[in-house]
């Protein structure tokens, strides 16, 4: 592995490569991790998309890649990828394109896909070794119906399907560690609001083959119900609360990017979101509002062990 | 050139292999899988290649076959029944993005209940998707179709991904004297796939299958795939008499046999209308003007040619071996929109189910329907619909109806 | 305007017209220009989807009217009645979209509780618009705006009546101003002109995108409400915060500084939370665009 050219945020890339004039939300954390992501990975890619907000990232005639782009269906993107890899390398391999023609293969899914109805296929990519990148944009829910719950919904979020007192009484799956059970050869959790975490670990994936899936958790303005403007710094908010951790899997083993001494009280993240107002206004709140801290601090008492 | 004795799997799966195709994503399931694990074979000892890589679902599968030839590769899948159900919402979307590879459908009844042998309910509901379809009655059609289906679907002017479809066991495992052409040959008629404009390359930026909004781009998008699928029919005439030329077997969009001078014509789809031939021919020996006409096209439709057989015919006879809930026999429906208003359009046009899950549909009933057929030409009053399905059927389903309910009464006993 | 319409809907089905009200959406997200629709009537309604002739256009947000890509003037014609929530008069309107229609404002003004304020526009447009048809009582129209908000609390209510009402209040000299439109007639129509579509290749005919970057093309710059500006003195040139936090990549960097790209900045304000000096203002996008005008008349 090489020395990684993002030492410093100065180290990031100054030009953009994905396109402006997207029908994204404004203030979308998505679309922040995504062009960020995509500085990182350049134009030398196909992305195949799986339905959710970004498939009308490419809406004719119009789309932000400066590479090429298959949308597919909500449950089988990683079998398009299996489908482009496998081309390609029949194709390169039977001389009939060169090496410079070659395309690195991403999926790009919500979390509605990735820990849902995508599973299966992605499961199915791991374990037959397809050397791709799959990109997950996680906001929590699904985001492009109008934020009903999902498997990534945190427990206590209100959703338009959790509008009850409590909100979501469900957890959020863990879908790092369900990827990382496959023995990929990466996984990681990125958020755009860390864009030099971010790059490291989208230049460490893209230097290496096989499986390798990253999270990016996207704070999500319309969904999470706040003002577009406070995207990054709720972010910032997730991983400096411990609620999510930034980490990797390689060989085996996980390691945590960012520790965050002293985390600050998940409150502080969770009071920003009018998806969570229910848990300042009660008894009730008060109580679940603890269950999620003491949560949290069970997750880091387990890694700083 | 060998003549040898080839089950329709394995006839399929020479196809696949005579057309040189690249990439095979693969799932198994009854009665098809005897295709994928020749092919795997193949690969593996070096016979073909390419690469067969087995999916999680034919959801998956079918998504790949399309990315794969949206990249640039020649691509085979095959699937049966629940398979191509399961796969169902891909069909339709790899129709749209306009990628060309073969599918072979080996048709199996659906559930529920669940069975194991064959009719046409599971390749009819592909019927709107956009791909074509082919439908053979014996194992030689099934690896001629393959290699015709290649030429079809990869033509410029259609470029769509095309279904040949073969019945279970009736010819999935059954064995016929099969001629495997010489691959010279099929290279001659077959060139190697150019993808043109199409394809994913890091040079030309590309993206495929894009959203649209609106009804006029999707109107456009759309009836461009049906204006292609058209188009095929003039397409497969081109390819079709090709293969004549070349290896002297011919395979119209429409068989007719006997039908020239026939009174009444049965008109059904695969490998039991050589049944249904073998009827007209004792028909013909006692005196009855009988003929017969089976679609290998389903889309594109023929209906031109399906209405130059049929004018000025007495009367038509429609044998589905499918079942429309709540509607009856498709085909039905289809020949009867191709005649409907035409001046020498057959007065008379029975409907007749049968072969549901394999069911066999004897000579006698062939000769009772182009009998019931001929005497409503001559009443003028056309029967309903029927189900083939005789008393003694009846008999056996309530024997297992019986045993169905004893056992579960046996199960509340007290010991 | 979903909220608008529904109020406007809710209010002719009190006085009891048919009624149909809908928003459309499109493939952008929230904060993009959304457009909805009421059709009422005495009699039943056999018309459906969008209105290509309205009698009335409603817009609320005023940086809209003067760019085409935004089609709110779309159908309109003589006969129709453009309402707009602005600062400027009517005559400034009709002079600068060149209208011959008529053309009534709803004043945004200190005084007045009419305000800019997004979360009561859809009760302001829809007051505004109730009296202009001229047969909404202004109970019947208090009556809609608590029905239809009645999953907010309280306090919102009671802010959306005020402004709702004053907007109705305010157009009591226009009461009735809309005419209702007539359907298309079926005597001497125009015919349609069909096409018969021809068979185009399949690389044209199918939905790809032979080329990068298109998306530049969509001005999603008409968005926005407020507009960042950096101010260059207080800037320390420190480009890769706003630069890579701005989710839509429209801050270029040039010379080594941030430069908003003002096509498509959508208005998220990202980069002036994110700023470590706090070089980036905000200003109301109205303004922005006034003072661009102004500088643009200045320069001619």
């Amino acid at each position: 592995m090489k020395e990684s050219m993002y030492k410093r945020m100065k180290d990031l890339p100054s030009a953009h490569l994905l396109g402006t004039g997207t029908p994204m939300c404004a203030g979308c954390g998505g679309l922040e991790a995504l062009h960020e992501i995509y500085d990182v990975l350049g134009s030398r890619t196909v992305f195949v998309n799986a339905a959710g907000c970004m498939t009308l990232l490419a809406t004719y005639p119009f789309t932000p890649f400066r590479g090429s782009w298959l949308y597919t269906a909500m449950a089988s993107a990683p079998a398009g990828a299996q489908g482009i890899r496998d081309a390609l390398d029949i194709l390169l391999q039977r001389r009939s394109i060169t090496k410079e023609e070659d395309l690195d293969v991403v999926v790009l899914t919500g979390d509605g896909a990735a820990y849902g109805m995508g599973l299966s296929a992605t499961s199915g990519a791991i374990e037959r070794g397809l050397d791709f990148l799959y990109i997950c944009y996680d906001n929590e829910g699904y985001g492009n119906t109008g934020q009903q719950y999902s498997g990534a919904t945190p427990h206590g979020a209100r959703t338009a399907t959790s509008r009850g007192p409590s909100g979501f009484a469900g957890f959020k799956k863990d879908l790092f560690s369900i990827w990382a059970a496959h023995k990929p050869t990466y996984v990681a959790t990125v958020i755009g609001a860390e864009p030099l975490d971010l790059a490291r670990k989208v230049e460490k994936a893209k230097q290496l083959d096989g499986p390798r899936l990253i999270i990016a958790l996207a704070p999500c303005p319309t969904g999470w119900d706040y003002e577009p403007r406070h995207t990054a710094d709720i972010g910032k908010l997730a991983v400096q609360t411990g609620i999510w951790p930034l980490k990797e899997y390689v060989d085996g083993t996980v390691t945590h990017t960012r520790m965050p001494r002293p985390r600050r009280p998940v409150a502080e993240y969770l009071k920003m979101q009018g998806r969570f107002a229910h848990l300042f206004l009660d008894q009730r709140g008060k109580h679940m509002l603890a269950e999620i801290q003491a949560r949290i601090d069970r997750y880091w008492d387990t890694v700083e062990a | 050139m060998t003549r040898e004795l080839l089950t329709g799997n394995l006839a399929a799966a020479w196809g696949a292999r005579l057309a040189r195709v690249d990439y095979v994503p693969a799932f198994p399931i009854t009665p098809q899988t005897e295709i994928i694990e020749t092919l795997s074979d193949w690969y593996d000892s070096g016979v073909m290649a390419g690469r067969l890589v087995t999916l999680e679902s034919e959801h998956s599968m079918i998504t790949a076959a399309g990315a794969a030839a949206a990249t640039g590769v020649r691509v085979f899948s095959a699937t049966s029944s629940q398979g191509l159900l399961y796969g169902m919402e891909m069909i339709y979307t790899v129709a749209g993005w306009r990628v060309p590879f073969v599918l072979v459908n080996v048709s199996r009844a659906l559930a529920a209940p669940v069975t194991l042998e064959p009719d046409h309910n599971d390749i009819l509901a592909a019927r709107d998707s956009g791909m074509l379809q082919i439908h053979c009655a014996n194992c030689q059609e099934v690896l001629d179709s393959l290699l015709i289906a290649y030429r079809l679907a990869e033509d410029p002017r259609v470029r769509l991904p095309v279904i040949v479809n073969l019945d279970g066991f009736y010819l999935s495992f059954t064995r016929e004297p099969v001629i495997i052409p010489e691959p010279g040959a099929v290279d001659a008629f077959l060139p190697a796939f150019d993808a043109e404009s199409i394809r994913f390359r890091a040079s030309q930026p590309e993206s495929q299958a894009v959203a649209v909004l609106g009804g006029s781009p999707y109107s456009y998008f759309r009836y461009e795939t049906h204006l292609a699928a058209l188009e095929a029919l003039k397409v497969y005439d081109e390819v079709a008499a090709d293969f004549t030329a070349r290896f002297g077997r011919s395979h119209a969009a429409v068989e007719d046999y006997r039908c020239g001078d026939a009174e009444i014509v049965l008109v059904m789809m695969g490998s039991f209308a050589t049944k249904a031939r073998e009827a007209v021919e004792r028909l013909r020996d006692a005196g009855v003007a009988a003929g017969l006409l089976r679609p290998r096209l389903l889309r594109p439709f023929p209906a031109d040619r399906l209405r130059e057989y049929l004018a000025g015919k007495r009367g038509v006879a429609v044998i589905d071996q499918n079942l429309s809930m709540g509607k009856g026999g498709v085909l039905h429906s289809e020949i009867a929109s191709a005649l409907y208003g035409r001046k020498d359009a057959p007065p008379v046009l029975t409907s007749f189910i049968g072969g549901l899950g394999g069911r066999d549909i004897s000579a006698e009933e062939f000769y009772e329907m182009v009998s019931v057929t001929r005497e409503a030409a001559d009443s003028g009053t056309v029967p309903p619909p029927r189900l083939l399905y005789t008393r003694d059927e009846l008999r056996e389903v309530r024997k297992l109806q019986t045993i169905a309910r004893v056992e579960r009464s046996e199960l509340g006993k007290e010991p | 305007m979903k909220t608008a319409s529904r109020i406007l809907g809710r209010a002719f089905f009190a006085e009891g017209f048919e009624v149909q009200d809908a928003p459309r959406y499109g493939a952008e997200r929230r904060g993009a220009p959304i457009f909805a629709y009421v059709r009422a009537a005495r009699e039943a309604i056999n018309e459906r989807g969008i209105i290509t002739t309205p009698d009335l256009v409603v817009v609320a947000d005023d940086t809209l009217p003067a760019i085409p890509a935004a089609g709110t003037l779309a159908g309109v014609d003589d006969r129709t009645v453009l309402l707009i929530i602005s600062r400027e008069p009517a005559d400034t309107w009709r002079s600068r979209l060149n209208l011959s229609c008529s053309v009534v404002v709803i004043r945004e003004d200190v005084e007045s509780p009419v305000s800019e304020e997004m979360p009561f526009k859809g009760a302001v447009c829809a007051g505004g618009a109730a009296h202009l048809v001229g047969v909404i009582p202004r109970p019947t129209l208090a009556q809609a705006i608590e029905r239809e908000l009645d999953s907010m609390p309280a306090a919102m209510i009671e802010a959306n009546l005020e402004h709702g009402l004053a907007a109705f209040d305010q157009l009591a000299d226009h009461a009735g101003a809309v005419q209702q439109g007539v359907g298309v007639s079926a005597d001497n129509p125009r015919p349609p002109q069909w096409v018969d579509l021809p068979l185009q290749p399949a690389g044209a005919a199918a939905p790809v995108i032979q080329a990068a970057a298109t998306s530049v093309e969509v001005h999603t710059g008409l968005w926005r409400s407020v507009r960042p500006v950096i101010d260059d003195e207080r800037c320390v040139g420190c480009w890769w915060v706003c630069s890579t936090f701005c989710p839509d990549g429209a801050i270029e960097v040039r010379d080594g500084r941030p430069h908003i790209d003002y096509e498509h900045c959508k208005g998220c304000m990202v980069c002036v939370a994110k700023c470590p000096p706090h070089a980036i203002d905000t200003i109301p996008e109205h303004a922005a665009q006034q003072a661009d005008r102004e500088d643009h008349h200045r320069d001619a």
